[in-house]
């Protein structure tokens, strides 16, 4: 092959190889380290200020990309697994609950954190340090009444299942570990034993309880008062309350089950390094205060303060924290089969 | 029946179709046209279904674990599993039984409406064709969010019913079985009805006029005429709707809520929720092959009747 013009003269295989250079150095981009991170995260506000407090400030003004891959938690986990033996996933940071990341502890899918990489690590408040993720946000299960229709207050989860409150109870089908883990409580139960739970959800079940299918269908009943009594995170309630439902939290008597958001690294994450910035700027005072501010959980970390008021309305005092108790995920993960089994079969037929 | 004569298989045999000529190999060896056309398509077919379907199998007949990973020796527990507890039983059978009423329902209010639609001459036609078409624009779970604010406890009927003084408390309708058969049946209508529609269309009114003419009455005619001829279109439209009951999900999991479990939700929450991959794919089979089945077992007994 020639070019009259230039008198080059081009093999077949000269112009192949070129063109397989071509292709390949187009191809390039994909496979370099380009500074881009993929987070898995729940859609709605969560991810939406994920972007607002953490991405934007923190690392998309450094010039790093950042894709969220929006999906409720279950499908995320199965991807993970899905892509245990491959080389490469396609995630670098995942948003998990503390059951979450305990399930996926137990796959093996995770990275164990190298907490040298974390500036903002030696922040974290001690009983939410994780081996394989850092948490993000906090809040702790607390009862939730409207108090129009459940006065006196209630003072603890032992209300929910006293005679005078039957048919003014709800619970959510998709907590039903929380809804065990708050009558285990009652039932002489612990973080690591819900079985006297069961026992106490029969006879909420007697009493005609209302079983809602998302949080968003508990929030409804409450405010049409279709219900006036359940467990919730406060956080919840604290957005419930700004969106004008009445209703008040009070931390029960019995114990305020943690409820912990995380960020883990997935082990085949393909961009590990940028995965590690994410982290350390989720913890950042300043992200921290945010989302405390826009969504009612609580900081994770002792460097960040939000104003007096907001604390009150979303944290807990002194002898409150006194009552927060860590869920044994380890022991839910291993019969969370079973629980979900009893769930479906017995308080729920 | 003749008009079924003219229209049955008998009318096209075997062997002399319009591929007869390039149905095997040219005269200098290559592969043939028709070979060569149905390619792509079996190709595409073999690894967008046939492989998933057969992984699927596979991981039916796998042990449990954490991780989902592949084992040997195979086993068939899943499937003795689903079969020997009341619970899964009780959902399959509600499932079929929700499919069978939902596709009954459709077939008696969409016959005639597409009747009427295939007889139409005006220009409304089009207009009445697009109405029916239209629910299927908006996505089910849409359609379903719908439905929930008219059968909610202070919804549209309720407030209606209250407010006109036929009821002091309100009705439950959401949460409830009925609830899921009035969102499938609104789901599944149109697509019967366009089916059954283009099929009336192709039966000659002329037919009708004889049968009238021979003194056959509506009910006769319709009975004797109309029903054996639109037969094969009647399958169709109750074949789609069926498989499409069969396999609902958003409809069940929004207006059934969470005591009403039908094969779709459950699948789901084996595969997502409790990631048991292998129990999920063995439920997965289990529905799939009813479906299979019963869809056979119905085209085959009405192609029998046909025949007759």
């Amino acid at each position: 092959m020639s070019d009259a013009r230039t008198g080059i003269r081009l093999s077949r295989r000269a112009a192949l190889a070129g063109a397989a250079a071509l292709v390949g150095s187009a191809a390039l981009p994909a496979f370099a380290d380009e500074k881009k991170v993929v987070v898995g995260t729940w859609g709605g506000d969560y991810a939406r200020l994920l972007n607002k407090n953490i991405e934007a400030p923190f690392l998309q003004s450094k010039g790093i990309e950042v894709l969220q891959d929006i999906a409720s938690d279950e499908p995320r986990r199965n991807k993970m697994i899905a892509e245990k033996r491959l080389p490469r996933g396609t995630t670098d940071v995942q948003g998990l609950s503390q059951l979450n990341v305990a399930q996926m502890v137990e796959v093996d899918v995770l990275e164990k954190l190298d907490y040298g990489k974390l500036a903002n690590a030696k922040h974290i408040l001690p009983q939410l340090r994780f081996d394989y993720a850092v948490p993000h946000i906090y809040s702790g299960l607390v009862v939730l009444y409207n108090p129009k229709l459940i006065d006196p207050a209630p003072s603890g989860i032992a209300d929910l299942f006293e005679a005078k409150n039957a048919g003014k109870v709800g619970v959510i089908d998709i907590q039903y570990q929380w809804t065990l883990m708050a009558a285990a409580l009652v039932g002489g139960g612990s973080m690591s034993n819900f079985e006297p739970g069961k026992a106490k959800l029969m006879e909420l079940k007697a009493r005609g309880v209302k079983i809602y299918p998302t949080n968003e269908a508990l929030a409804q009943a409450l405010k049409t008062e279709e219900i006036g009594l359940c467990v919730m995170w406060k956080a919840r309630a604290v957005q419930w309350q700004n969106a004008g439902i009445n209703v008040k939290t009070i931390a029960p008597k019995e114990g305020v089950p943690l409820y912990i958001s995380l960020l883990a690294i997935p082990k085949n994450a393909p961009h590990k390094e940028e995965a590690y910035l994410y982290l350390d700027a989720s913890l950042e005072p300043e992200a921290q205060v945010n989302f405390a501010l826009d969504m009612g959980y609580n900081p994770v970390v002792d460097d960040a303060a939000p104003p007096a008021e907001v604390t009150a309305r979303i944290g807990f005092n002194e002898e409150e924290r006194s009552r927060l108790v860590n869920p044994d995920a380890d022991y839910i993960v291993k019969n969370d089969a079973q629980l979900k089994d009893w769930w479906d079969k017995v308080f729920k037929s | 029946m003749a008009g079924g004569t003219a229209l049955s298989d008998a009318a096209l045999p075997l062997g002399r179709g319009p591929l007869e000529g390039v149905r095997e190999r040219t005269s200098d060896g290559r592969p043939s046209l028709a070979a060569a056309l149905a390619g792509p398509a079996t190709v595409y077919v073999a690894l967008a279904l046939l492989l998933p379907i057969a992984l699927l199998f596979r991981y039916g007949l796998n042990h449990f674990t954490p991780g989902n990973d592949l084992h040997w020796p195979l086993t068939l527990e899943n499937y003795v599993r689903f079969f020997s507890d009341a619970y899964y039983v009780e959902v399959f059978l509600r499932t079929l039984r929700v499919a069978v009423v939902s596709t009954a329902a459709c077939l008696v209010l969409g016959f005639p409406l597409a009747y009427v639609l295939a007889r139409m001459q005006s220009g409304a036609k089009n207009f009445l064709i697009m109405l029916v078409v239209l629910p299927l624009f908006v996505g089910n779970a849409v359609r379903a969010a719908g439905w929930m604010t008219l059968f909610g406890s202070r919804g549209f009927v309720n407030a209606a019913l209250i407010g006109g003084g036929l009821i002091d408390h309100p009705l439950v309708i959401m949460y409830t079985e009925t609830a899921v058969l009035i969102g499938i049946i609104a789901v599944n209508l149109p697509f019967m009805v366009l089916t059954l529609q283009s099929v009336i269309e192709g039966i000659e009114r002329a037919v009708e006029e004889a049968a009238q003419s021979l003194g056959a009455g509506p009910l006769a005619t319709f009975r004797r005429v109309i029903w054996p001829l639109a037969l094969p279109g009647t399958v169709a439209g109750t074949i789609l709707t069926f498989i499409l009951a069969m396999n609902a999900y958003a409809t069940p999991v929004l207006l059934g809520g969470p005591k009403f479990q039908m094969m779709g939700p459950l699948i789901y929450g084996e595969f997502a929720q409790q990631s048991n991959w292998p129990f999920g794919a063995a439920i997965s089979f289990i529905l799939m092959s009813a479906t299979i089945i019963l869809t056979a077992a119905a085209n085959l007994a009405a192609q029998r009747r046909y025949r007759r």
